[in-house]
């Protein structure tokens, strides 16, 4: 073994949040290291560059959606909010342009989709992309090679999204949702994607492993998938099209999004990482065959539910209503397998964050998807269309399922690179919690807000006329009903969401500054043993 | 997993069925759609041609450019369902349904997705004698309102002055202050220390935006809704 190897090896053991049931021996060091071990530290070490580039800029995307996303939500039941100490900005003199900024660049209409677009292109994609990046490694047990291509990869994509997130603000918006963009921003995310993709498809090439993982199914999935929806939808947005078709596409490429590519990402991640804690196999491969093609070949068809009722052909619609049925099956098959793999092992989530973040992401995955079914019902459709309820399922997906899942994935991932340990045990639960139960609220009421207003403004049954004398019901009535609900998830949802956001990204700059225990010993939530 | 030739069959063929159910089948049914055009008898030009591209000038392209700069899709709709799907008509948002012929002129056809403000896809309907219909209060308050110019304006500025409930955002940037001058301007919408808020361009054409809205012709895939008594 080379004085290299050796080096390396401190950064190995950390793998011990895999059986918290069996008290963790120091570790042994160089001459008992077994092959495998030195290859997977090589390998980690080769992926510390870029997945550790895609971490923290992700995490800093993160903290400004959410400040986003509060602004966002507070200005619809405070319309002229402005926040902080206001006797500081006009101490400063510059209490006018802090108004003025607010009033304008920070208005619904814009910290909306800017708070959208850095949450999905920043937070979600950086994340998703550095965690494949670790899993294609990990998986087809290769050195990323030329890591420096990712990097660069990954900075042009980050460019994109400051670019595309200050242009919203300032007011350039494409006027198709998440996908709001200007093209100069998309033409930085894609070229940036270009270097991350093709290097990530180039490594799979060159895989050393015939194992059978349903994980790296998944990530080629995904890695194929995104360019094509995003290029397509890009040119196809761009050029001249019969009227409606631009919000066809632009709903043809949401549902690719959210299904092909957070979809397929996020159940790569769960595939890998439920599995490799509890240290057993997967219930059933070929469950998890299933699932993979029916989400697959149904995921990019179920999108243009949102489109019911709307000036477009009606098989569309039709069509994405029944493949959002038939995606019953991928997604029973899916939950079951999770379910039963984890069964007999829920015991230890008290013990590893990243079980406790990814199961309860997958848990999250279970709701967002059956939701989006049920959504798609026309009898369900009818209470629902035109309210925030899809929000609250892209929510579900986004903020539930795929941020949970990769919350454990870092959490598993960021010790093997930097070599040292998660400062503080605390810190992992407060940032549980507040994912958890901010996350709920924020999804829980943009969805009874969603049927809370819906079942007044769509019911085809709710005679307009008599309601108006019976009970004074006007839209504004029912808007100001639907406030109450707005305040509380800006209060509760994302107030704790993004305390939580903060501490998790202090907790990690201490990882990056290699602040934390010692290497070795991973930090889990309880000790072996200890009563929880 | 798969073998990588199956794998990559198999995705690149989910890609082609969701691209071509859902993009390249609708392109080509929609693609052909036309203006509806009356041409009378003995006449040398069309007396008729609905959706008009005239009404597209430039003053007109630029507010809508305000309306998405701002963000105002998020929550105004441009859409009429039929009655099957909600009471938009009975709302007084239109006289029919909105169909796909409406908006071949749109260079992006702002459908909107969600309802956290009122419907406009046709604020600016109105009959022969130039009489607006577009209302979203109870018919008798409705009668109060003129949605006209200086409405819009008031709103702009701060939508709670004539809505005490709006969640709407103040938009005082479209808005700018000016000498008073020869005298205060009909279209100002606050007086203070000597000096009027009056709009700028921006608000102007976002107002005549708003105005020119209106897809309520009768269309022979979706005909003007008859009123019926609901007993």
């Amino acid at each position: 073994m080379t004085d290299s190897q050796t080096n390396l090896l401190p950064t190995l053991p950390a793998s011990g949040a895999t059986a918290p049931a069996i008290p963790v021996a120091k570790p042994s060091f160089a001459p008992q290291a077994n092959p495998e071990s030195v290859e997977r530290a090589i390998i980690d070490q080769s992926a510390k560059g870029p997945v550790l580039t895609f971490f923290t800029t992700a995490i800093f995307w993160l903290i400004v959606s959410t400040f986003l996303g509060y602004v966002a939500s507070k200005k619809l039941h405070v319309p002229d909010f402005v926040p902080g100490p206001e006797w500081l900005y006009s101490l400063l003199g510059i209490d006018g342009i802090i108004r003025s900024i607010f009033d304008t660049n920070f208005a619904y209409g814009r910290a909306w989709p800017a708070y959208n677009t850095a949450l999905i292109y920043g937070w979600c994609s950086l994340a998703g992309m550095g965690v494949a990046t670790w899993l294609i490694g990990r998986l087809c047990r290769v050195s990323i090679q030329a890591p420096g291509v990712l990097q660069f990869g990954a900075w042009f994509w980050n460019a994109g999204v400051a670019i595309g997130v200050v242009m919203i603000l300032a007011g350039y918006n494409t006027g198709l949702e998440y996908f709001e963009m200007h093209r100069a921003a998309r033409a930085c995310i894609f070229l940036g994607y270009l270097f991350i993709g093709m290097w990530g498809l180039i490594l799979f090439r060159y895989k050393r492993t015939a194992a059978p993982y349903i994980s790296i199914s998944y990530l080629v999935a995904a890695f194929f998938l995104f360019p094509w929806f995003f290029g397509a939808a890009d040119l196809l947005t761009t050029t001249q099209m019969p009227g409606v078709m631009k919000n066809i596409v632009n709903a043809w490429y949401q549902g690719g999004l959210f299904n092909l590519w957070f979809g397929t990402l996020g159940l790569a991640a769960a595939y890998y990482f439920i599995p490799k804690v509890i240290n057993q196999p997967i219930y059933s491969y070929n469950l998890s065959k299933i699932g993979f093609w029916g989400w697959v070949f149904l995921g990019g068809l179920t999108a243009m539910t949102k489109l019911n009722g709307g000036p477009v052909p009606a098989y569309l619609v039709t069509l994405s209503i029944a493949a959002s049925i038939l995606m019953i099956i991928p997604i029973t098959c899916l939950a079951v397998n999770f379910g039963r793999t984890m069964s007999g092992h829920t015991g230890k989530m008290a013990y590893s964050p990243t079980l406790r973040f990814t199961y309860v992401g997958t848990v999250f995955f279970a709701i967002a998807a059956g939701l989006s079914v049920l959504g798609a019902l026309r009898s369900v459709n009818s209470f629902t269309g035109f309210t925030t309820w899809d929000y609250g399922v892209k929510h579900a997906m986004l903020i539930g399922f795929f941020s949970m899942v990769m919350f454990g994935a870092i959490y598993y991932i960021t010790p093997r690179l930097v070599g040292c340990e998660w400062l503080s045990r605390t810190f992992i639960k407060l940032h549980f919690l507040g994912t958890a139960y901010g996350g709920a609220t924020i999804i829980g009421l943009f969805l009874i807000g969603g049927l809370a207003t819906g079942f007044t403004l769509n019911n085809p049954t709710v005679d307009v006329s008599e309601a108006y004398k019976l009970r004074e019901f006007t839209f504004a009535n029912v808007m100001q009903d639907a406030g109450a609900y707005q305040a509380v998830k800006s209060y509760i949802g994302y107030t704790l969401f993004g305390v939580a956001q903060l501490i998790f990204a202090v907790h990690f700059i201490f990882m990056r500054l290699r602040i934390g225990q010692p290497a070795g010993e991973p930090t889990l939530l309880a000790n072996p043993g200890e009563a929880h | 997993m798969e073998k990588p030739s199956t794998l990559f069959t198999g995705i690149f063929g989910a890609f082609i069925v969701s691209t071509t159910a859902m993009v390249l089948i609708p392109h080509s049914q929609l693609s052909g759609l036309q203006p509806q055009i009356v041409w009378e008898e003995g006449q040398n030009a069309p007396s008729e041609v609905y959706p008009s591209k005239i009404e597209h000038s430039l003053g007109h392209r630029h507010g809508e450019r305000i309306f998405v700069e701002n963000g105002c899709f998020y929550c105004h709709t441009q859409q009429v369902r039929d009655p099957q799907f909600g009471p938009d008509i009975e709302r007084g948002w239109g006289p029919r349904r909105s169909v796909a012929r409406d908006y071949i002129y749109q260079d992006t056809p702002l459908l909107g997705a969600t309802r956290l403000g009122p419907d406009f896809a046709n604020y600016g309907w109105r009959d022969a004698d130039g009489k607006r219909f577009w209302r979203n209060e109870q018919p008798a308050v409705a009668a109060t309102f003129v949605r006209d110019e200086a409405f819009i304006y008031k709103h702009l500025f701060n939508p709670r002055v004539r809505i005490s409930d709006s969640n709407c955002p103040p938009n005082p940037a479209l808005f700018e202050k000016r000498e008073i001058g020869s005298g205060v301007s009909p279209d100002a919408v606050k007086v203070e220390d000597g000096k009027q808020w009056v709009p700028t361009a921006s608000a102007r054409n976002l107002a005549a935006y708003l105005i020119s809205l209106d897809r309520s012709k009768e269309l022979k895939e979706a005909p003007v809704a008859k009123k019926e008594a609901k007993k």
